[in-house]
């Protein structure tokens, strides 16, 4: 026989769990379409080119401070110039709605995106990108990581990713992050798993 | 031996190398002529004497960075509170703290004075410290953020001359150590910490063992870093680590 107050601690255990079990798959929906809502938050831009593919997205979440992969929809053409200049827009549609998990501001985008050589990508920013960037070092670090990982994940056989605010260099983001260098992306991928 | 910055070569897609040439003979060229010497923006106003002045620094000091400062107001954590000030309180705490241990410190400002990250760096590199700390405040999050460099792939030195982009290639390991052992005076402390290594200016263009320290608030609790305990704690535990490494840190001499 089970003593009684054995039985009664149980029953509130049990409790517990599904509690925490239904909170934690609320949670994972909302996200789910917070990060569907995304898309319609996309900046704004040319007509969206190629085929509609589900393509995995590195997010960051101020909340925690954590980056977290995602799945969105996203039109990727074949070219890989384009195509990573898509999937990088994918990316900075999380951060443009409304709420936002790492709030970027009003016009933030990617200008253009080109390949000095096969693993070296250059990626041209808006003003708005840069100059509205909230300052501070972690802030921009996960920016930043967030943009790679994502480009990374989504056209093949990058490695060095250097990023220009309206076509020239920027020594920074918003006074912290390094945007003169080029970025190995194996180096951002250790970053990034540090935020996971 | 001092270093100052040389052009070397231009790099890929135009990316200046800037290099730092190793040479005897070169402390007094440019302690005398000042910051000017050294490339620096004209517009850049001086730093402050701390910096630059004599006496020449001593054998084992410290320098610390109050990051921002001047027109650079860095982070605004609330109207009216700039992450600038916040670093340069922060720095005169931690100098307290570090002289109260024995151990020489330096500001590179003590004063609300523009100086650019590159001029930052080369001044940096002429003291020749053992140790550069760049402080910094910004949202969101808790406690202290600990950095160190991540590098690229390094560059070879090209003879007595260092790539300027990965000048911090060197003392890295040593950057590394500094990193966790203020993480774990921080820890002792009751202080959230988290220790990255990551892409922040000017640590790679440090030829020193070079970190960057985060102080973290959230907004609606700015006020908390403005307390001066809480600095106090901050720059003991820093001032701590830096005593505990001063044999790894003086090795290089």
């Amino acid at each position: 026989m089970i003593p009684r107050h054995f039985q009664i601690a149980i029953s509130f255990l049990l409790l517990a769990i599904l509690i925490a079990g239904i909170f934690i798959i609320e949670l994972r929906h909302s996200e789910e379409v917070k990060t569907q809502q995304g898309l319609a938050a996309a900046p704004e831009g040319p007509e969206a080119q190629g085929k509609e593919e589900t393509i995995r997205v590195l997010v960051a979440y101020d909340d925690d401070l954590a980056l977290r992969w995602r799945t969105t929809q996203a039109f990727m053409p074949d070219e890989r110039d384009l195509r990573a200049r898509a999937a990088l827009r994918a990316v900075l549609a999380q951060y443009l709605q409304t709420p936002s998990p790492h709030p970027l501001a009003k016009g933030a985008d990617i200008k253009d995106v080109y390949f000095l050589n096969p693993d070296t990508v250059i990626v041209d920013t808006t003003a708005q990108f840069a100059d509205g960037h909230r300052s501070g070092a972690l802030l921009e670090e996960m920016t930043l990581t967030s943009l790679i990982e994502t480009l990374n994940a989504n056209v093949s056989g990058i490695s060095k990713v250097k990023f220009l605010v309206e076509g020239r260099e920027r020594q920074t983001l918003a006074g912290h992050a390094d945007l003169v260098s080029f970025y190995p992306v194996s180096a951002v991928h250790e970053l990034a798993r540090e935020f996971q | 031996m001092l270093w100052s910055k040389r052009v070397l070569n231009a790099g890929t897609a135009g990316a200046v190398l800037l290099c730092l040439l190793c040479g005897p003979g070169a402390v007094s060229q440019i302690a005398s002529s000042g910051p000017a010497t050294a490339a620096a923006p004209p517009a850049t106003p001086s730093p402050t004497p701390a910096a630059t002045g004599k006496p020449p620094a001593p054998e084992f000091f410290v320098l610390i960075d109050p990051s921002h400062g001047g027109d650079d107001k860095g982070a605004v954590l609330a109207p009216k509170i700039f992450e600038k000030d916040l670093t340069l309180s922060l720095a005169r705490l931690l100098r307290k703290e570090l002289e109260e241990r024995g151990i020489s410190a330096r500001l590179l400002r003590d004063s609300d004075t523009t100086i650019s990250l590159e001029h930052r760096a080369e001044l940096c590199n002429q003291q020749h410290e053992a140790l550069y700390i760049a402080l910094h405040a910004a949202e969101p999050g808790r406690g202290v953020r600990v950095y160190s460099s991540i590098l690229a792939a390094p560059q070879p030195a090209v003879g007595s001359f260092l790539p300027w982009e990965s000048a911090q290639s060197g003392a890295l390991a040593r950057s590394n150590a500094v990193a966790r052992s203020i993480s774990r005076e921080l820890q002792k402390r009751d202080f959230k910490t988290l220790e990255l290594q990551a892409f922040l200016r000017p640590l790679n263009n440090i030829v020193a063992p070079a970190i960057a320290l985060e102080m973290a608030t959230d907004r609606a609790d700015v006020k908390s870093l403005l307390n001066s305990k809480v600095q106090s704690a901050v720059a003991a535990a820093v001032a701590s680590a830096v005593e505990q490494n001063r044999e790894r840190l003086g090795a290089r001499r």
